[in-house]
């Protein structure tokens, strides 16, 4: 891609798009698709199934409604633990960021936690919370609160000191300080903590519904497997991949959005 | 006499370069806050928690116990062994994959997106498909830690071995380099700092993708202890496994960055 020249013309990167799909159906689909289908017809139908009868599950499971019952169940799941984490990250991320003596003071534990395996923490929320959708919504929340906090406290600490001397000077008082300096100024960095959590949040949602009460997508999953049903095991798990790829690059947009709006 | 004073209390000031005032408040207060944090676990579980749910206290009373189990220990060798293990395999794999991808047009178009694309799946959810595949055994273990560090892994040498700079090729081109060399000669030192990042990330990825197993599998291994210990009301042995666990995350880290250091010791010398 080394010879590619600046495209300014919108038919320009139309026409460079239409490279890239064409590239990317001719030499990853279609041979992608092709061996698929071979090693699944050729391989036991215990261990792997064909494209074609994956595509026909596929359309089973939306079609019997499993699909969108499970979407529906994990969307719920995700939004509760994702959403709470982007309020309270955001939020004690700049507060640790004005009170200089409990950052100091917290820092190393939070750090901690963020390199603790959060998957470890499970059978601890089993034993001691139980099933039900709070234990949850809890553990995907500590999947993805801790990149929203730290990337919100090293975002709001770069204020300009002159800045903020101009708003002391003005007679600023901490909740104006917050709403016309600090927040707008932080926003770009809790959206790329957010663009992490988004990844983190998803790999919560399939653990917190393997490990704890079954529900939703890691239901449907692990149903299937017991069942043998290859071709709805490997439907679903296309299912989870296609939703990775589509809330990364929501993720990513989010944060190039708030990037150009920083500068 | 008041004068006496004074200069011995600069002095002692000074004497005491390495720890600046600065650090001692501030490590006084992390301590501070330590205790803090856990004063407030141990009564809040006395207060609100049944009797089995971990506390600090607890923790430090069953070390002597854990620490003398040799099922724990074995358990701890389990995991580790199988992490090494896969993350061997993940990074040789990764970087001869990543490699050819960044070298070869024709890989990069076929392999990018599946690669991308299985980068953004969580491995957790692989697992119920590679439970059938390898049924409940040790080998699914295995299996999942070599994807989990062989993903990070690829997509960081290729990212790192796509932009090598021009004159490092030309000049491996015009003393007739051999195509090997220039991999693993050229493209592969030049991507190094992209390298060790995807190896820490599949460090990381590795020793979840181990434990994750261990639960569903039920295979022997310090995920499977933390798991049987809390199912049987033992909190606190889990919690010690878990310490644990968080330590083995850390030194993989930094014998990551050791092994740079001592091996790789030309590398951030320019930097």
């Amino acid at each position: 891609v080394s010879t590619v020249k600046p495209l300014t013309t919108r038919s320009g990167i139309v026409a460079s798009m239409a490279v890239r799909n064409a590239r990317i159906v001719g030499f990853a689909l279609l041979p992608g698709a092709l061996l698929w289908e071979v090693i699944g017809r050729t391989a036991p139908s215990s261990i792997f199934a064909p494209l074609s009868s994956t595509v026909g599950a596929l359309g089973g499971l939306f079609g019997s409604g499993e699909l969108f019952h499970a979407l529906g169940e994990s969307g719920l799941l995700y939004l509760a633990g994702v959403g709470s984490a982007l309020v309270v990250g955001a939020f004690f991320g700049i507060l640790l960021a004005r009170v200089t003596k409990l950052r100091v003071g917290v820092e190393p534990y939070v750090n901690a936690l963020y390199a603790t395996p959060m998957v470890a923490l499970i059978p601890f929320i089993l034993s001691t919370l139980g099933l039900g959708f709070t234990p949850k919504a809890l553990l995907v929340f500590l999947f993805a609160v801790f990149p929203i906090l730290v990337i919100t406290m090293e975002g709001a600490r770069s204020v300009s000191v002159e800045l903020l001397e101009v708003a002391r000077s003005f007679h600023s008082n901490e909740y104006s300080l917050w709403i016309h300096l600090i927040i707008p100024h932080t926003l770009p960095f809790v959206a790329s903590g957010l663009r992490q959590a988004i990844a983190r949040g998803l790999v919560g949602v399939i653990s917190a519904e393997f490990f704890l009460s079954a529900s939703g997508l890691g239901e449907l999953l692990r149903l299937k497997a017991d069942l043998f049903q290859t071709a709805e095991v490997l439907a679903v798990t296309l299912v989870v991949t296609l939703l990775g790829v589509l809330l990364m690059d929501f993720g990513r947009r989010l944060e190039n959005r708030f990037a150009t709006w920083r500068s | 006499m008041s004068i006496q004073l004074g200069v011995p209390a600069v002095n002692r000031f000074r004497s005491r370069k390495p720890l600046s005032r600065f650090a001692v408040v501030s490590l006084r207060l992390r301590l501070l806050t330590g205790v803090v944090l856990l004063v407030a676990w141990e009564v809040s579980a006395n207060l609100f928690a049944p009797a089995h749910v971990a506390r600090p206290s607890n923790v430090v009373m069953v070390l002597p116990a854990v620490f003398s189990d040799p099922q724990f220990w074995a358990s701890a060798g389990s995991t580790i062994v199988a992490v090494l293990e896969g993350l061997l395999i993940g990074v040789v794999l990764g970087v001869i994959v990543g490699l050819a991808m960044g070298r070869l047009r024709v890989l990069e178009h076929a392999l990018k997106f599946y690669v991308q694309a299985l980068f953004t799946l969580p491995i957790v959810a692989l697992l119920p498909l590679i439970i059938m595949w390898f049924g409940y055994s040790s080998a699914t273990r295995l299996f999942i830690v070599v994807i989990g560090s062989f993903l990070p892994v690829a997509m960081n040498a290729f990212d790192g071995s796509r932009f090598i700079p021009r004159e490092y090729l030309e000049v491996a081109l015009s003393y007739r380099a051999q195509w090997w060399r220039v991999w693993f000669g050229v493209a592969l030192p030049s991507s190094l700092a992209y390298l060790l990042s995807g190896i820490r990330l599949a460090a990381g990825r590795a020793l979840v993708g181990a434990v994750v197993a261990e639960f569903m599998v039920g295979i022997d291994g310090l995920g499977y202890y933390i798991l049987s210990n809390s199912q049987s009301f033992k909190q606190n042995e889990a919690m010690v496994a878990v310490l644990l666990l968080t330590l083995i995350g850390v030194v993989l880290n930094f014998g990551t960055d050791a092994a740079v250091r001592r091996f790789l010791s030309w590398y951030r010398r320019g930097l």
